[in-house]
């Protein structure tokens, strides 16, 4: 029969010669499905409020935004401080060539994939050339730079106003149904992004990239091929941020510069590595779900909210354990698991 | 196995590097020695392609490598390590090692786990096994230069550059230091190039030394026969009436 039994740190259950264990302290609840079902149930509770289904799916693409992001900070070994370039780079690509040329999600969606990877192939010399902090300033300027371009080529972009109109992928008939379905979406994204993530850096791949982030000079000695590598890890994130452009456009069905271009979208972006967990791929969803909870919470109290908002990121940054962030508090981690030093400066 | 032809480097007016030529034999130990600022370290980071020669050759095993990028230096079999250690800080002992055998030479088929066993042996071989899954920053100076040692190794190399690999050890630790060269040169068959400070060390174990001064080299052979020039003795002592 079915006995349960409780140790000084799990719950036993035997059943005929079966044994299943619960380790009870939370940090040690490790089990992926569990998360994801998670994930996958949530929403059917609050199917009803759109405006916090809404939220949960922006918290979902922040953080498969942050993921790639996390990846490319350690592979290069840089600090990207322009995500959101490639984001609405793909978003212009796949908007207007719906809107102009009729390309159907599909479509639009390899056009994003080729447009992102041949302008990040151009792009991606500046991570050989950009030492110290010219990197950083370079990435920053890329998205205020197209932000202006969006801004003397109105007639194309639409400017301030937006791009509106464009088809969904999928429409099914009702609103709360079509919110639950991009929400799950972007559960499928994020969760993709996830797993890419996760094998590139518990490879032999991943080791090499800590290496670089380490010392790119004793890594060239030891036979890595530098150049090769930052190249691979500019290119493929910057793919992978594109495509949540392409998802924003054919959802959300509307897309403007002006949201995703300036400076504060990126600082969101940075907050959410930094408090997620340095750069630690499973920290980034955690992180992105604080901030958008954060900023929803303290919507309600008015102005005094960009004074509260990052006073709070930056009392949680402090307080957290060990400087790893939310997923710290989760994890406990092995030395042998690589933890990222991020540094802007570099030699 | 190497040879040093006519090699020059400058940095502007500097010349670091002035009309170098040597050769040397499989399965020596060479010792380069010269006061600060021979241009000892200079050639070393010319050998492995960190500096780019302005002109002569250096041909490795009959293959000119004077073009060729450090990575590229690195897979015919030519590895160093360095004279302030520079590991992985944030990585393990076995992590830092098993970079260098993963990427050390083309390893087909090589997983993560089949390389952490091959780093495994080269951190028992110098004997930091039991710190595998220490940080690299909590290592001591002579960890790290075993680390160093090991990571060396680690890329297979036919010719092991040592820069300094005894600066700042106490007699104790240089003696087990200089053992684990000897035994690395017995089990893996590499060739040493040893930059080295300390005389005592580097006299009982070079084959042949080669003397630097100001970029230029005065004198080569035994090293009895090198300490008994009166050249050398007056870069290292400042000549004969210094003794006095």
């Amino acid at each position: 029969m079915v006995s349960i039994e409780l140790k000084r740190d799990r719950l036993l259950m035997r059943w005929k010669q079966q044994k299943y264990e619960w380790i009870i302290e939370p940090r040690y609840w490790r089990n992926p499905i569990l998360w994801s079902l998670l994930l996958l149930v949530f929403p059917l509770f609050i199917s009803g409020y759109p405006n916090i289904l809404t939220m949960v799916t922006m918290a979902n693409l922040y953080a498969a935004i942050t993921i790639p992001l996390a990846l490319q900070m350690t592979g290069t070994g840089r600090m990207n401080f322009g995500p959101q370039f490639y984001l609405g780079l793909g978003g212009y690509t796949s908007a207007l060539l719906n809107l102009h040329l009729g390309f159907t999600p599909f479509f639009t969606l390899l056009a994003t994939i080729l447009i992102c990877l041949i302008i990040a192939l151009l792009l991606s010399p500046i991570t050989w050339i950009a030492k110290g902090l010219y990197f950083s300033l370079i990435t920053l300027i890329l998205p205020l730079a197209l932000l202006d371009l969006t801004y003397i080529f109105s007639d194309l972009f639409k400017g301030e106003v937006g791009l509106m109109g464009m088809d969904p992928i999928i429409s099914l008939g009702r609103v709360t149904w079509n919110y639950v379905a991009y929400y799950y979406f972007s559960v499928f994204l994020m969760l993709l992004f996830l797993l890419v993530a996760e094998k590139i850096s518990h490879s032999r791949f991943g080791l090499t990239m800590a290496s670089i982030n380490e010392n790119e000079d004793v890594a060239l000695m030891m036979g890595v091929n530098v150049n090769k590598y930052k190249v691979f890890y500019y290119v493929f994130p910057s793919i992978l941020t594109g495509i949540i452009g392409w998802f924003i456009v054919h959802t959300f069905r509307t897309f403007a510069g002006v949201t995703y271009l300036p400076l504060d979208f990126m600082i969101k972006m940075l907050i959410i590595v930094m408090i997620g967990g340095r750069a630690s791929v499973y920290g980034m969803i955690p992180g992105a779900y604080f901030v958008c909870f954060l900023e929803e919470i303290l919507r309600s109290i008015g102005t005094s909210n960009y004074f509260v908002f990052p006073l709070v990121l930056i009392i949680t940054l402090v307080i957290l354990p060990r400087g790893e962030g939310l997923y710290g508090l989760y994890h406990k981690r092995h030395p042998r698991d690589y933890f990222p030093v991020m540094r802007v400066r570099r030699e | 196995m190497l040879t040093i032809k006519n090699v020059t480097k400058r940095f502007g007016g500097l010349t670091a590097v002035n009309n170098i030529s040597f050769s040397i034999k499989e399965n020596e130990i060479i010792g380069l020695i010269g006061p600060n600022g021979a241009g000892k370290t200079t050639l070393l980071n010319l050998l492995c392609g960190i500096y780019k020669v302005d002109s002569g050759s250096i041909r490795f095993q009959g293959k000119e490598i004077t073009h060729l990028a450090p990575n590229q230096i690195c897979h015919i079999g030519i590895s160093r390590t360095y004279q302030i250690p520079q590991p992985f800080d944030a990585m393990t002992a076995i992590g830092g090692v098993t970079v260098a055998v993963i990427n050390g030479k083309k390893r087909e088929n090589m997983t993560l786990s089949d390389a952490g066993l091959n780093a495994s042996y080269f951190l028992e071989f110098v004997g930091l096994f039991g710190k595998r899954d220490t940080l690299a920053k909590d290592l001591t100076l002579y960890e790290l230069r075993m680390l160093e040692l090991a990571r060396a190794l680690a890329t297979s190399p036919k010719l092991l550059l040592l820069d300094e690999a005894m600066a700042g050890l106490n007699p104790g630790e240089a003696a087990k230091a200089l053992d684990m060269v000897w035994s690395a040169q017995e089990q893996f068959g590499v060739t040493i190039l040893w930059i080295e400070h300390v005389m005592k060390v580097i006299m009982k174990a070079a084959d042949r030394l080669v003397v630097l001064q100001y970029g230029e080299k005065i004198d080569e052979g035994k090293p009895e026969t090198v300490m008994s020039n009166e050249r050398v003795i007056e870069a290292y002592l400042g000549g004969k009436d210094a003794e006095n």
